[in-house]
């Protein structure tokens, strides 16, 4: 068997040297051959003239799974038809390719029938990695890597080699299309190749990364990044104006892929890659032409993401039980497989399940191929997209943060007010993870709506009695109350300010709101943290709130606090930063004193001599507090 | 009123050797106050301390002068309780601001002049940022009381900080905080073991037997150091059938260290005990003396 094998595969590659050799047409190009001079796309138009009216392959509306110990094949239609379970060896991703779906392992390619998973043939391959397939429902070509160069065979459907042509040159994966093969290839590339003679019947030359070739609701496209439409435009494509479409950019979670360079050897199980994935499908014969549905999708382990196709903004976020680990964009929706085992289809507009489907065991990849399939409508409306980005970011696992921190930034541009209260639970809980308490912070301090949700939240303390282990945002919470110049805040920040269990960053912040919205009503506590910590700081963050604290002091009860905070500054046992901060303020300050300001205008004397005119005090992120710090001695 | 004057400008070696007899008579006083939990209870025979003229002292804290303020305080630690007169003026001193050290040593002199005028400031600084300032305050109001010792005391059972929260545990049952008994139940479920002695000291009948059902849940000395209180209080404050129930669960549990408990209460209960509980010790003793290891 093997030496009739070799001996096929040498008289196939003769055939192929011959065919190429004697090609009459000096005009097309010889297979992969590099010393061709772009011909403006005549060749690529003879063959898009000559294919005119032909369309790939069969339709496959199909699911394809690894289980087992990495032998097993799983088929589950998308549409109408019974779920097929086929064994063989593998050592790559199984590839659905019109009507057949490819699989290697075991030294050998074969082909199964998509439709019931009947097994059609098998080639010995010596191992050579499998790494793109293409079919037109008569033909069958794959692409193998051998070393730093490439095979491609071409199989009937008795599993006949028709051709077998090597060369140096690194292919991606191919499509077929009425018996000619198009091959990417160098990542610029795509030859047409004619399955019965072996020629290259044509060439064109791509401006983007090319290395995939695909059939795709019964259009051809060429890509990697982007999808270049074959149409009569493909003779364009060298001067970069073929039908083209990508991509938006804009920030995504993790470093995810449209699709996979067709020279890279996909493994059978699924591996972090295919956990962090894009997709989108191009609209199809439309012109322009577009993304589907409006919608390119992203995953990120058990999140998905839908983004607007224009502009990239984001158009809803799902929370999924299990990792999600392949899938495919369908017509109105994607199609996703989890590792439990279970076939998701969402709505493209929504996000929401469409429907779904279970393969009925766990499973370790899997592979999504739809012309024809139509994601149905969902029957469920949608939450908002804030309490989406909640359930998201509320889930704990540190797999998430990168997704998670992402998410929060969407969710702080959000108006709506839960959009607060997600950010103060983010912040709140011991439990976030470190980097995205961070970014709760710093989203929550420009927050200007959702006050009740923060004045709620300043109501709690730590208690460890009670099983409170955490103090609530102060800090940040302080800086957008101030900022929206709440006045049932001030209370409630004094209250925190002589609250051990913050931190001392929010103790600062706390008192440079205090400066700003605190009242007579809160002048006890004032004063007693004055008293306490003018001497005692035990931070200089913490000094610095209690020059703030003074500022507070001064400006609502001038006479009244003007002796306290003027023998402080004399009193040898005040903190330096203590003292360099209230000097400030005892020289900018009148010292016959001014009726007290409104709560929320700026302190008469918010000027340290010298210094830089201190900042606005409702502004969340510039402390009022920026006189002179000198350093303890 | 016996009135005596304190030189307060006493060399470094006598003060020094005040401090020892006042250090003496607080580690006195406190194994009187530990063992009392242990005993049965005696009638306080404690002597008042000789009031002292604190006046000196007074000026020198309103001097506002550091080194003044030090020595102030200095000499009235030395002075202890009979210097309580002069607490007011370290509560101002206080009230005003000093640096750490002094705010310190002020609050271990509230504690030394055991007046209650200190507690409202103490509570103050029972939730300073610094802990042992802190712990300092927190045990200084064990010894002040006063009106706001006891809530200051219940409100740092939730401190973040493990000493503070079983000094105020601690706390509450040296200062007979009878209405922090559910706080010091939900402070025992929380590992903060001194609150089971201070409830041993505090519980009413049903009090008492919850803490008993604690037994094979929290270590054994943990909940022992409340019952061992129990069955010393007098009859007037724990009736006999209380006790008995309570050993009764020590009987139930019938490990060797509740035999090793039991016969030490058997050693150390008082002649007047009545004879049902010297009986029911007698007799868990022996229910228990085959018990596990």
């Amino acid at each position: 068997m093997k030496t009739v094998s070799r001996a096929f595969g040498a008289a196939a590659i003769l055939a192929s040297v011959l065919a190429q050799g004697c090609a009459g047409d000096p005009g097309r190009p010889k297979t992969f051959s590099t010393n061709w001079v772009d011909d403006q796309g005549r060749s690529i138009s003879d063959v898009q003239m000559r294919l005119r009216g032909a369309r790939p392959g069969a339709s496959t509306d199909l699911v394809v799974s690894v289980g087992g110990n990495d032998d097993k094949i799983i088929g589950t239609p998308l549409g109408g038809g019974s779920q097929w379970t086929a064994t063989h060896a593998l050592d790559a991703r199984p590839i659905i390719a019109g009507g057949v779906v490819v699989v290697s392992g075991g030294k050998e390619v074969a082909a199964f029938e998509a439709a019931s998973g009947k097994k059609l043939w098998a080639r010995p391959t010596g191992g050579l990695p499998l790494l793109g397939a293409g079919d037109d429902g008569n033909i069958t070509a794959v692409s193998l890597a051998r070393g730093d160069g490439s095979t491609l065979l071409i199989v009937g459907r008795d599993g006949s080699v028709k051709r077998q042509i090597e060369t140096d040159k690194a292919i991606g994966d191919p499509a077929v299309v009425a018996g000619v093969v198009f091959v990417p290839w160098s990542n610029q590339y795509v030859s047409a190749i004619d399955a019965s003679s072996g020629d290259e019947i044509g060439r064109v030359v791509v401006r983007d990364k090319v290395s995939r070739a695909l059939t795709i609701g019964g259009t051809l496209y060429f890509g990697e990044m982007a999808f270049v439409r074959f149409d009569d435009q493909i003779s364009q494509a060298s001067r970069g104006k073929a039908n083209r479409v990508g991509l938006p950019s804009r920030e995504l979670p993790g470093t995810p892929r449209l699709l996979v360079p067709g020279t890279e050897k996909v493994p059978p199980a699924a591996n972090a890659r295919d956990r962090d994935r894009l997709f989108g499908r191009p609209s199809g014969d439309s012109t322009p032409l577009g993304i589907d549905s409006g919608r390119f999708y992203a995953n990120y382990y058990r999140l998905v993401f839908g983004f607007e196709s224009q502009g990239g903004n984001l158009a809803w976020v799902r929370t999924h039980a299990h990792e999600l680990i392949g899938g495919e964009a369908v017509q109105g929706g994607i199609v996703l497989c989890d590792e439990e085992g279970r076939i998701l289809v969402l709505d493209a507009q929504t996000g929401q399940l469409a429907a779904e489907k279970a393969i009925g065991e766990p499973i370790k990849s899997c592979v999504v191929h739809a012309d024809t399939y139509q994601a149905p409508k969902p029957s469920t409306s949608a939450p908002s997209l804030g309490q989406q980005i909640t359930d998201a970011v509320t889930v704990r696992e540190a797999t998430l943060a990168t997704a998670q921190r992402l998410l929060l930034r969407e969710l702080a541009t959000l108006e709506d007010e839960s959009a607060t209260k997600t950010l103060i639970d983010i912040a709140s809980d011991p439990r976030s993870v470190p980097v995205l308490v961070a970014d709760a912070r710093a989203a929550l301090a420009t927050r200007r709506n959702g006050s009740s949700h923060m004045l709620a939240a300043l109501g709690r303390h730590y208690d460890y009695l009670h099983d409170v282990l955490s103090s609530p945002p102060v800090g940040p919470i302080a800086d957008a109350l101030a900022a929206m110049k709440d006045p049932k805040a001030a209370p409630l920040l004094a209250a925190h300010l002589l609250d051990p269990h913050i931190t001392d960053d929010d103790v600062k912040r706390a008192a440079g709101a205090l400066a700003a919205i605190g009242t007579d009503k809160e002048m006890p506590q004032l004063k007693q943290f004055f008293a306490m910590y003018r001497g005692t700081a035990p931070t200089d963050e913490v000094a610095v709130a209690v020059g703030s604290v003074a500022e507070a002091m001064l400006r609502i009860d001038p006479k009244g606090a003007r002796p306290i905070v003027e023998a402080a500054s004399k009193d040898s046992m005040t903190h330096p930063v203590v003292r360099a901060r209230i000097e400030a303020l005892l020289t900018a300050v009148p010292s016959k004193g001014e009726a007290a300001k409104p709560a929320g205008d700026k302190p008469a004397g918010d000027k340290p001599a010298g210094d830089k005119p201190a900042p606005d005090k409702g502004a969340p992120d510039k402390p009022a507090d920026k006189a002179a710090t000198p350093k303890r001695n | 009123m016996i009135s005596r004057k304190v030189d307060m400008r006493a060399t470094t070696s006598s003060r020094i050797q005040a401090c020892r007899h006042v250090a003496l008579a607080v580690v006195v006083s406190l194994a009187g106050a530990t063992s009392a939990a242990a005993q049965p209870a005696k009638p306080a025979a404690a002597k008042p301390a000789a009031k002292v003229d604190v006046g000196p002292a007074v000026q020198k804290l309103k001097s506002g002068d550091e080194g003044q303020i030090r020595a102030a305080l200095d000499d009235l630690r030395i002075a202890g309780t009979g210097a309580s007169a002069a607490a007011p003026a370290v509560v101002d001193a206080l009230s005003r601001g000093l640096n750490e050290a002094l705010a310190q040593q002020a609050i271990d002199t509230l504690a030394d002049l055991e007046s209650a005028d200190g507690s409202a400031i103490l509570a103050q600084y029972s939730r300073h940022r610094t802990v042992a300032m802190r712990r300092a305050a927190v045990k200084a109001l064990t010894r002040t009381k006063g009106a706001a010792a006891a809530p200051a005391l219940r409100k740092a059972l939730g401190d973040s900080d493990a000493q503070v929260r079983g000094n105020a545990a601690a706390g509450l049952g040296m200062m007979k905080a009878k209405d922090a008994v559910p706080d010091l139940f939900v402070a025992l479920d929380h590992k903060v073991h001194e609150a089971a002695s201070s409830i041993g000291q505090l519980c009413n009948a049903e009090q008492c037997d919850q803490l008993a059902t604690k037994l094979g849940k929290l270590p054994f000395e943990v909940v022992t150091s409340g019952l061992d209180p129990i069955l010393f209080r007098p009859t007037a404050e724990v009736s006999d059938d209380t006790k008995i129930k309570v050993l009764g669960r020590l009987r139930e549990l019938g490990t060797g260290e509740a035999n090793r408990f039991l016969k030490d209460v058997e050693t150390r209960l008082p002649k007047e005990a009545s004879a049902r509980i010297k009986q029911a010790v007698e007799q868990a003793v022996k229910a228990t003396s085959g018990g596990s290891q």
